[in-house]
């Protein structure tokens, strides 16, 4: 359970929201409960004393007290339950998005970490998943809860002072076994399923993400037959566990409602006695096993939110492991650098190897130096270690041995990465004092002022779903005019014209090395053709 | 994709129940059984109770009661436990006859089409939207069958011990749908929008986490932070507007069913008082009195519960209606009707072709084109001027808006064929895993072969289980020139006939070009059917024929 303890305290943080939302809930069930044990009161009352009455007898009834309290519960109850679930369902909503804007900041502060190019999207929806499940972990689990062990406290305790003790101890015994068995029971008896269905179903996710990825290729061969027969397989299977998980808390549920039910009987039974001997009235007799029956309400709600608590501990594990900061980076470090002692030189490096944390480093013992304004030229083989070398000198893994001194750069990943907003929103991350114009001239520079400027929305065109409007070559374009923006000393380029077709090529390099004039630039490719034309002196690694 | 008619998407849904209706039955019948162990356990006890209070009756004479009553609650226990069962059992099966669909939708629709919505939002509907149907079959259609019945025998009874009684319950009864149908359609609406808002903003989340790299470069995550709180709370806003409505229908609920116990409550105490002189009043008893009071909150439990399920029925419908947009997304019709002419050369023929896309101007007009089997061919342009679109219709993965097009005399995409798009495929496994994907019967010493052809050999040697050594557990997966490579493997490993090609060897670093290159030599050599859309000097140089593709025009260079 300790894996919760960073999302219960975020979620503690609401305190004060969380207590009123509970009293409401308290107040509901005891209206409710309230309304129906008064009115089974108020009928044994009236029943008794309307056969005296009908005998001849003097009786006298007080119908004021009683009747106003039925009609008060009544409106309670409606007005309770109303401003409850308003109440909550906002709190909810704030949990939700305290939680992804926690999650987010967290997630940026423990700095980069490389998830390798598949995980991606897989990643993303297990992510997703992974915080709707703790959005409801107070209203589904904690306020029940507690209303449960409350509300039973509280009948225990009227049993003891209006019956005996020892009922009161039988019925503390059966509603403690109810709540256990709707609980604790429940979550154990399913913890496990309910974790191998959050794998099964983000396993199956991948699955169908790698079929539609290779659809083209599968179609070609005509093999999408078969590999979509075995997803359904898998499907199938999945949802088979979650029909296990469902009948199990299903069964749990109807025993819990047995036992409080058994409580009801019990209390009548016993209720007998002491009617006979006179230390219990008709209309109390009566009072007590309808309160119990109101317990069935709340009692119902915990099967099946714990039934998947399981899930919600798997999910709050794999969210602890993502914000954990990334293996061998400190805290927020490798985006803060300061920048180098000697401004003399935009970047330099003495003995420096680099390396992915975890991994056999790709280079080692390493100098360089680059002057403010000049430019250099890296030529390597995929898998040569360049983009790990760009990603050390832009600071987003800190290199493995050695010193590196660096001024503020402008990096632009070899991943072209555009955000589902409009092209102005994408663009001003490269500088956000930008004005229209400016943003109008890198477009220019780039060859994608006419592509907007045909649009009717202009710069705040919309980007689609991971940017899928623009072909490959205008994604890459537009995050190259993203970082010429920026006001940078030093620009490092991996790949700059990836997608990009000659011609296009051709024209607007020149431009860009225009542009870049006074800066230092580093241009990463895997050909002389890949990177800008005056790349000054060139570096060959191998 | 249009958004279907409210109406479309309800008779989906009823469609999957028709097909599970055997599981739908048995769920009811449950429940329905559940709903008289209830009936009969209130009577028990509003008779035990007049016994004791009224008859003065001891313990010994009331025990054959009191055991029936346990009874009945074993009764109760067990037909909640079956209806819950079957409940998830028809869930089952109906989410299995929905991924289905999606399935025969996507082998319908094709490749290009599909790659018109990425991947993560296509498995999300096959995953998370098709999930999301469980509540409203397991859940809300059960009980709205139980909502008629159990009230129903509720209202039976009670009119038998006490027709005034009735009266009262089946006044609030009649009020209850018409409210809730009142306050439901309002918060329908409004539900579908909410749904939309949460992918949305579900997306912007993974948006900001996805370039999160990016947003630290460029030192804007605090902006990021900031803008996702402010539209979590515009959506949190909007969406407490649809709740305020749609709790509104539950409150009303709530409101009868306490108005009608509290006026029974009265009227039946004021009746054993003997104050209330016209009408059955007369005939109450304790028994008779208190079984009606406890029945009154059972009268309306069933329809509370399926207010509680309502929600289900709004994500079902919600869901349900992204599923059917995608279901309802045209497939690109048949193969066009005009059989291709009979083609003795056995190579592949476009006549006449005419393609455009959704009421654009056409990309290729009146297209005539023959390409003589063996050739390899190279297909070059500025980039939109049709070179993709052209191996496309080749594939078969589109189809023209007239004219036909015939490979080796056949309709194309009908013999299994190569193909290399721009992105190399992988999936997590083993390097023989992924080359039997295509060629499942593939011997160990051919995958071997394959890889070391497109100059993967060197990767299998530093491993220990060589073609049985997962792909990726480095850690870093394969490089876009490893990716292609491994596609182009399958190719080698299937021997197909024709392979198309597009961009075969865009954005590859040095090395892996060469050994591209050499690869499609050797394809070349064996006499295979290759085309292909490059810009590569080395590849148009490797073709024996080299043709244009530009505005819709394809010319002999």
């Amino acid at each position: 359970m300790h894996e919760l303890k960073p999302w219960l305290d975020l979620i503690l943080q609401r305190r004060g929201r969380l207590v009123v939302g509970a009293l409401l809930l308290l107040a509901t069930l005891l209206s409710g409960i309230g309304l129906l044990a008064l009115s089974g009161w108020f009928l044994t009352e009236t029943a008794l004393v309307g056969l005296l009455l009908a005998a001849g007898t003097q009786a006298y009834i007080n119908l004021y007290v009683p009747g106003g309290g039925i009609r008060f519960f009544a409106v309670s109850r409606t007005v309770s339950r109303y401003l409850e679930r308003v109440y909550n369902h906002n709190t909810v909503l704030q949990l939700l998005t305290d939680i992804r804007v926690a999650l987010f900041n967290r997630m940026a502060e423990a700095g980069h970490r490389d998830r390798g190019q598949k995980s991606g999207a897989q990643w993303l929806s297990r992510l997703t998943a992974d915080v709707d499940a703790l959005d409801t972990l107070y209203l589904r689990v904690i306020a029940p809860t507690a209303l449960a062990g409350v509300v039973s406290v509280l009948l225990v305790l009227s049993a003891w002072l209006l019956f005996s003790g020892s009922l009161a101890l039988i019925l503390l015994i059966l509603l403690a076994v109810a709540i256990l068995l709707s609980s604790w029971r429940v979550f154990a008896g399913t913890q496990y399923l309910s974790g191998q269905l959050s794998d099964q179903q983000e396993q199956l996710r991948g699955d169908v993400i790698e079929h539609l990825e290779g659809f083209a290729e599968l179609t070609a061969a005509g093999r999408t037959g078969k590999h979509s027969g075995r997803l359904m397989r898998q499907a199938l299977a999945m949802s088979r566990t979650q029909a296990r998980v469902d009948s199990r808390a299903g069964w749990h549920q109807a025993a819990t409602q047995l036992l409080v039910n058994l409580a009801v009987v019990v209390t009548l039974w016993v209720g007998i006695t002491l009617f006979n001997q006179g230390s219990v009235t008709g209309p109390v007799l009566v009072l007590l096993p309808i309160a119990l029956m109101g317990l069935l309400e709340v009692y119902a709600m915990l099967p099946d939110a714990f039934a998947k608590l399981g899930a919600t501990l798997s999910a709050a594990r794999r969210l602890n492991q993502e914000v954990q900061p990334a293996p061998g980076t400190e805290y927020s470090s490798a985006f803060d650098r300061q920048p180098a002692e000697a401004t003399a030189n935009a970047l330099e490096a003495r003995d420096l190897s680099v390396g992915h944390p975890g991994l056999p480093p790709v280079l080692t013992h390493f100098s360089l130096k680059v002057g403010a304004g000049e430019r250099l030229g890296i030529i390597g083989a995929s898998g040569s270690g360049k983009s790990t070398l760009a990603d050390t000198f832009a600071g987003v893994i800190p290199p493995r041995q050695g010193k590196l001194a660096a001024l503020p750069c402008a990096y632009l990943t070899q991943a072209t990465v555009v955000f589902e907003d409009t092209v102005k929103a994408n663009l001003l991350l490269g500088n956000p004092n930008a004005t229209d114009g400016d943003l109008w001239r890198v477009l220019e520079l780039v060859e994608l002022a006419d592509r907007f400027a045909r649009e009717a929305e202009g710069l705040s065109t919309w980007l689609g779903s991971a940017g899928n409007r623009l072909s490959g070559g205008e994604a890459r374009r537009l995050v190259l005019a993203r970082v010429l923006l920026s006001t940078a000393p030093l620009v490092i380029l991996d790949e700059p014209f990836t997608g990009v077709d000659t011609d296009t090529r051709g024209r607007i390099a020149p431009q860009i090395n225009r542009w870049l004039e006074d800066r230092a630039v580093i241009c990463l490719g895997h050909g002389p053709e890949a990177l800008l034309p005056s790349s000054g002196h060139t570096l060959h690694l191998n | 994709m249009a958004e279907p008619a409210q109406a479309d998407i309800r008779q989906w849904l009823s469609g999957l129940a028709r097909k599970n209706q055997r599981w739908i039955r048995a769920t009811v019948v449950a429940g329905a059984l559940v709903g008289l162990a209830t009936i009969v356990q209130m009577a028990l006890l509003a008779w035990l109770v007049h016994q004791i209070v009224i008859e003065g009756q001891n313990a010994s004479t009331l025990t054959p009661w009191f055991v029936a009553l346990v009874a009945t609650l074993l009764v109760r226990t067990l037909g909640q436990g079956f209806q819950t069962q079957f409940a998830a059992r028809c869930s089952e099966q109906v989410r299995r006859d929905a991924r289905r669909q999606i399935h025969r939708h996507w082998r319908d629709a094709g490749p290009v089409a599909l790659a018109d919505s990425s991947a993560g939002t296509l498995a999300r509907e096959w995953l998370d939207h098709v999930e999301a149907l469980h509540g409203y079959f397991a859940r809300f259609l059960p009980q709205m069958s139980l909502s008629v019945i159990v009230p129903l025998a509720i209202l039976i009874l009670v009119f038998w011990l006490d027709w005034l009684a009735g009266i009262f319950l089946l006044l609030s009864a009649p009020l209850i749908p018409i409210f809730m149908a009142l306050v439901g359609m309002g918060a329908e609406k409004v539900n579908q929008q909410h749904f939309e808002t949460i992918s949305r903003l579900s997306g912007q989340f993974l948006d900001k986490v996805r370039g999160l790299t990016t947003l630290q470069l460029f030192r804007q995550t605090e902006d990021a932070s900031r803008t996702l709180h402010r539209r979590s709370d515009q959506y949190r806003k909007i969406t407490m507007k649809t709740l305020k409505v749609a709790f509104l229908s539950s409150a009303v609920l709530e409101f009868f069913a306490s108005v009608a116990i509290a006026v029974i409550a009265i009227y039946i105490g004021f009746g054993l008082l003997g104050y209330i002189t016209y009408g059955p009043s007369a005939d109450l008893t304790l028994f008779s009195g208190l079984l009606i009071l406890l029945l009154a909150p059972e009268f309306f439990q069933p329809l509370r519960t399926l207010s509680q399920h309502y929600h289900d029925r709004a994500a079902a419908l919600g869901a349900g209606a992204e599923i059917l947009a995608r279901l309802a997304t045209p497939v690109g019709g048949e193969p066009a009707s005009d059989t291709p002419a009979s083609l003795p050369d056995h190579g592949l023929s476009l006549d006449n072709v005419t393609l455009s896309y959704q009421g654009g101007k056409p990309v290729f007009a009146n297209l005539e084109l023959t390409i003589e089997r063996g050739k390899a061919v190279a297909l070059t342009g500025a980039s939109g001027g049709g070179k993709s679109s052209l191996l496309h219709l080749m594939a078969g993965f589109i189809q023209p808006d007239s004219g036909a097009i015939s490979v080796f005399g056949q309709p194309p995409g009908q013999c299994p064929f190569g193909w290399l798009g721009q992105r190399g495929f992988w999936i997590q496994g083993s390097w023989a895993d992924n080359l039997r994907l295509t060629s499942p019967e593939a011997s160990d010493i051919a995958i071997e072969n394959a890889l070391r052809l497109v100059g993967l050999g060197s990767v299998l040697e530093s491993r220990d289980q060589g073609i049985h050594s997962l792909i990726g557990e480095d850690g870093q997966g394969l490089s876009g020139g490893q990716a292609r490579r491994l596609s182009l493997a399958r190719i080698f490993l299937a021997d197909y006939d024709l392979i198309l090609l597009d961009e075969p060897t865009a954005g590859l670093d040095a090395t892996s070009e060469i050994l591209v290159l050499e690869a499609l030599h050797k394809l070349a050599e064996a006499g295979k059917t290759l085309v292909f859309s490059t810009h590569h000097q080395a590849l148009l140089t490797l073709a024996d024929q080299v043709l244009i593709v530009s505005d819709g025009e394809v010319r002999h260079a």
